[in-house]
């Protein structure tokens, strides 16, 4: 079986049309989206439309749950104040265009999505506004995949595709409680994989092409996939709705509009 | 009483002009002064010359008449003239009259009026772009902060054509913690990374001192140039706070990176 996943459409419906049609072509038996389904991008209606026409399970990024709750994290969330007003401008004009029955989809849907041994986030298990990046430490990347109890663990929000495998992991606990001696306890971690699939509509690898993954089930093999498609129809879309040019011309240059947090790890609490 | 050494510099946008007149300051044992002629509320040039050449002075043009009336023995002076400026119309002082006349070109240059106007042609930087109709921005930001990180994402932007086409761009800017950062972008030359100025940290409020930028470009965003700039500036709060942790670390006796 052909799983396709996808990520961080971000309202950019040029993107997702051409990365569906991809998919459509690879002969998927099954489709999973990990959120940010809005936001940056001019056609954000337009984009939760055909999700659900399609009726693609997806789970809730941290965008779509700023449009539902209201922006409230702090500056954390920014690498810098330019980020910020940025983002601010980003969400609001998102926040202006959205329908009722559009923020009504997003309020509803899932934190994580379940499927055999596969699962599916935006971000992390513990929040969608994590950052699993792939150099971020390995206990950490194992502890995000052994909470989940599947083996293979999807996510999106960093905007740049990646595999990591963790094989071979060696845990070592000290249990410790009242009445009883201390007991050291050993055991192996079977192989967990982290599967990021990238960004539909706002890609951060230095090309405008969309990227998305395919997981062969049968064949237990990861394809990362770049997908063409005229990415000027959706510049010109940003500049006539009267979003920032900027972002226009970052998203030709496969630059991203904002850029990600300082730290990673760091999860806002607010 | 000795003839004035004067020399006029002129030359075309990013040849070298400052960078010549640099070079020569460290060839001197004489004392050097320094004006830039069209520089006016934006000194990036003079700013920099004075933080960066120690023995040079930077003088105003009020400072540098009443120079011309009572001279001191043993300087040499040295005045930039922008790219803009019509050097027929230049009209100087008589004891400027006998002045050097050195013009700073790119190599293969011939035939332009400075040929006919300097002395001296000394070759400088090749030039990659050549702008129809080259437009001067320029902007005081005294008194502001920027972002650091905001800062760098700007200039990558600019330098990178995100608002019009730029053959050179040239800042200075305070920082959140407090040094004061010099950029320097001509196109086609590899990119140079900022540099610290030789200046104290400033850690109390607003900087009472010049920071500011210039670009020659075409085609320039202006309005969204001016924009993205103010959204890298920090407010009175965030000033406060950064400058208090940089104090705090000071006072700790660490270093501060």
């Amino acid at each position: 079986m052909k799983v396709a996943v996808m990520s961080c459409i971000h309202g950019n419906y040029e993107a997702l049309n051409a990365v569906l049609s991809d998919i459509d072509d690879q002969s998927a038996d099954k489709i999973y989206c990990l959120g940010d389904l809005v936001g940056y991008g001019p056609h954000p209606n337009a984009v939760v439309e055909m999700i659900r026409a399609l009726d693609i399970p997806t789970c809730q990024g941290c965008w779509d749950e700023d449009i539902v709750e209201g922006l409230n994290s702090c500056e954390c969330s920014y690498p810098s104040v330019l980020a910020e007003k940025r983002g601010k401008q980003a969400h609001e004009w998102t926040d202006q265009v959205i329908h009722p029955e559009v923020r009504e989809f997003l309020a509803q849907l899932p934190l994580s999505l379940r499927d055999d041994n596969l699962c599916f986030v935006h971000g992390s298990p513990h929040n969608q506004h994590e950052y699993l990046m792939p150099e971020v430490d390995a206990f950490v990347a194992l502890e995000r995949v052994l909470v989940t109890g599947a083996d293979i663990l999807f996510c999106g929000h960093t905007h740049v595709p990646y595999v990591r495998s963790l094989d071979a992991g060696q845990l070592q606990i000290r249990v410790k409680s009242t009445g009883t001696t201390e007991r050291d306890v050993s055991f192996s971690a079977p192989l967990k994989r982290i599967v990021n699939a990238g960004s539909v509509g706002e890609p951060r690898h230095g090309r405008p092409n969309a990227t998305y993954v395919i997981y062969n089930t049968d064949a237990d093999q990861i394809t990362l996939r770049e997908v063409e498609y005229d990415y000027q129809k959706t510049c010109a879309a940003i500049i006539d709705n009267g979003l920032p040019p900027i972002f226009a011309w970052r998203l030709a240059r496969g630059l991203e509009f904002a850029e990600r947090a300082d730290d990673p790890t760091h999860v806002c609490e607010r | 009483m000795q003839p004035l050494n004067i020399t006029l510099v002129a030359g075309s946008i990013g040849a070298g002009k400052t960078t010549w007149i640099q070079q020569q300051v460290h060839t001197t044992a004489e004392t050097v002064i320094y004006l830039s002629l069209d520089a006016g509320e934006t000194a990036v040039d003079s700013t920099y010359l004075a933080a960066e050449v120690p023995g040079l002075t930077v003088l105003s043009a009020v400072q540098l008449a009443n120079f011309l009336e009572h001279p001191t023995d043993g300087c040499v002076v040295y005045l930039e003239l922008g790219f803009h400026i019509d050097l027929n119309s230049i009209i100087l002082p008589d004891p400027m009259a006998d002045c050097r006349r050195v013009a700073v070109l790119p190599p293969g240059t011939r035939h332009t009026e400075w040929h006919g106007w300097a002395d001296v042609v000394v070759t400088g930087a090749e030039a990659s772009i050549t702008l129809r109709q080259p437009h001067l921005w320029r902007s005081a930001l005294s008194g502001q902060v920027l972002d650091s990180a905001s800062l760098n994402t700007f200039w990558y932007e600019l330098t990178n054509g995100a608002y019009g086409t730029i053959q050179r761009a040239k800042g200075i800017f305070d920082v959140a913690d407090g040094r004061s950062l010099y950029f320097d972008f001509v196109a086609g030359l590899p990119e140079t990374t900022d540099m610290e100025l030789n200046l104290p940290r400033w850690l109390n409020g607003r900087p009472d001192r010049f920071s500011g930028i210039e670009i020659v470009g075409e085609a320039l965003g202006q309005t969204a140039i001016a924009q993205t700039l103010k959204d890298c500036c920090l407010d009175e709060q965030a000033i406060a706070y950064y400058q208090q942790q940089i104090k705090d670390l000071i006072e700790q006796g660490e270093e501060v990176a």
